[in-house]
């Protein structure tokens, strides 16, 4: 490379500065949390007054906000094993067995990603009291979460199945495996780790869900996100930002663990 | 691909006939997923409609009978149609700054051969996994009376009064954008590195300027991901709930708002249903009048 011209490198410049900024902007609101969390004041006031845990110990003890970090978890956890065991064959189907319809099971599957998700949850809200199912039990709620978290289990799995030739599998049948065997000892290996990213995105994105569980729990019920939401209406301590910080760790908990398993560029999103 | 292992296969194919029985019995894989999206999202969305018919009623949610009352007032109510406005402009202000900040940092994440590009990619991810409760009072901490911002541009001297950058539109604009930049840029970057880089060397030989090659060549191609990501950050901003109730206090009212509003706090169904409705064929006219509008774009790709 020769050496640009001046105006150009000016312009570069520039350019890494914008970029730069953006990114300053999308990490700021997530740092500014991190950083008053562990603020030894007794506000959210900037700056903050001296380092210190003592957020995290009020948070502990806050009986509000650990049922629903407790109900977040089980929740999340159920719509993770729903959406896992359904996405999983509907992608096996899609990818190995559908033959004219692919594309529009495709479609289908994707359905819940592309349509607002407050307004399904509307539907689903209608629907729950018009057939007699209510919101008295979790049911509705979990189906819900399953509905949204569904797709992104689907995707990923898809595209490990594309990236994984079928003939493998025939071969394992063709040397006299029955098909189950053949599934779980030649392909389901070949596409852990599309599965172990969906799952991963299905939990996170269902313990951050927020107007799906708004419309759809219980009374006496609340999740996480909820819970956070209801606080910030009359109080405004850094309690609030301890637990938004445990949710942030949670996300980067599941960032790092999927890089490690298949890096983050293989990450489909829709 | 592991050729060796192909032609194995190949070697031993099923026959037709027995292949499409397999696919018959497959056919419970995909039912799961059948059941789950008809029964409880094709049927609760045709269900909307009916809800949005149905009268009113004193301690239900809905009455018996049909009616197109709650239309005519969704339709007629001059404050209704207000709020409606002010959410339709809300996305039309939201999108074109999310395409603005956006691009740049979507070309530069699909060009870039930094060994940091993976980082910066989860840099751009991350924000979309934190849960938008906590992304929005991320922005209430920065943007409030006695917030971070105020308290820097006071100490600065570079105002003296507090700003308000809260309870209005202002505060409303600024988390959304935060909120749906990485819907924006992610479509954007798939697109973009799907873009040949010699066609780009090949205009700037011809003498074209790094601004003319961007213009005609790089702009133009990049389009199916500038529509995609439009798209999204537009359906997505007339939708969005947490984030107005949360930075716009009492002052910014959406659409969503109101709809939810009506159906937790008011208990009036019928009508939440027929906002909600309202609102989405309104989206959809939208977006279908900027398909058409850009027809010719998307057409010259083709």
């Amino acid at each position: 490379m020769t050496h640009a011209p001046l105006s150009q490198r000016l312009a570069d410049a520039a350019g890494r500065v914008y970029v730069g900024a953006v990114y300053a902007f999308l990490l700021l609101p997530i740092a500014i949390i991190v950083l008053m969390s562990l603020n030894a004041g007794e506000f959210l006031t900037f700056p903050p007054q001296g380092l210190s845990l003592r957020w995290f110990g009020a948070l502990f003890a806050n009986e509000a906000f650990m049922r629903a970090i407790g109900t977040s978890l089980a929740l999340a956890a159920m719509a993770t094993a729903g959406a896992t065991v359904i996405g999983v064959a509907g992608a096996l189907y899609v990818v190995r067995h559908a033959t004219r319809a692919r594309e529009a099971l495709r479609l289908l599957l994707m359905l819940p990603l592309m349509l607002p998700e407050i307004l399904t949850a509307i539907a689903l809200l209608f629907f729950l009291y018009a057939t007699g199912i209510g919101t008295r039990t979790m049911f509705g709620l979990v189906i819900g979460h399953v509905l949204v978290t569904l797709p992104y289990v689907f995707t990923n799995v898809a595209s490990a199945l594309y990236n994984q030739d079928p003939s493998l599998e025939q071969a394992a049948r063709s040397l006299g495996a029955p098909p189950w065997r053949a599934f779980a000892r030649v392909t389901l290996p070949l596409i852990k780790p599309g599965i172990i990213t969906g799952m991963l995105f299905a939990f996170v994105i269902s313990f951050d869900l927020f107007n799906m569980s708004l419309l759809l729990k219980g009374i006496g019920m609340t999740t996480l996100p909820l819970q956070l939401f209801d606080y910030l209406r009359w109080d405004f301590d850094p309690t609030a930002a301890a637990v938004s910080t445990v949710s942030i760790l949670l996300t980067l908990v599941v960032v790092v663990w999927v890089d490690r398993a298949v890096g983050l560029r293989t990450l489909r999103f829709g | 691909m592991d050729h060796s292992v192909m032609s194995v296969a190949d070697t031993l194919p099923l026959p037709r006939a027995s292949r499409r029985a397999a696919g018959r019995s497959a056919f419970w894989l995909i039912a799961p997923a059948l059941v789950l999206i008809g029964v409880f999202l094709v049927l609760p969305y045709m269900n909307i409609v009916l809800m949005s018919l149905r009268p009113p009623a004193v301690g239900a949610p809905y009455g018996g009978g049909f009616t197109v009352a709650n239309y005519a007032h969704a339709l007629g109510d001059s404050y209704l149609l207000g709020v409606l406005a002010d959410t339709l402009l809300l996305g039309f202000i939201v999108t074109p700054i999310c395409l603005i900040l956006g691009y740049p940092v979507a070309y530069q994440l699909a060009r870039t051969r930094s060994r940091w590009g993976g980082l910066l990619y989860v840099l751009v991810l991350s924000p979309l996994l934190v849960g938008v409760v906590v992304r929005s009072f991320g922005w209430l901490i920065l943007l409030s009376g006695n917030g971070v911002v105020n308290r820097l541009l006071l100490d600065l001297g570079w105002i003296h009064t507090g700003l308000q950058l809260m309870n209005n539109r202002v505060g409303v604009t600024i988390a959304l954008v935060h909120v749906f930049l990485p819907f924006m840029i992610l479509p954007l970057v798939g697109v973009i590195q799907s873009i040949d880089p010699s066609v780009e060397s090949a205009a700037r030989s011809l003498g074209a300027s790094r601004l003319r090659t961007f213009l005609r060549v790089v702009l133009p191609l990049s389009w199916p991901g500038i529509q995609a990501g439009t798209v999204l950050v537009f359906v997505l901003t007339l939708s969005a709930y947490v984030t107005p109730v949360m930075l716009g206090g009492a002052q910014v009212k959406t659409m969503s708002v109101l709809v939810v509003q009506n159906l937790i706090d008011n208990f009036q169904w019928p009508a939440g249903a027929a906002q909600a409705l309202v609102l989405t064929a309104c989206g959809m006219a939208v977006v279908a009048l900027y398909a058409r509008l850009t027809r010719r774009l998307s057409k010259g790709l083709a």
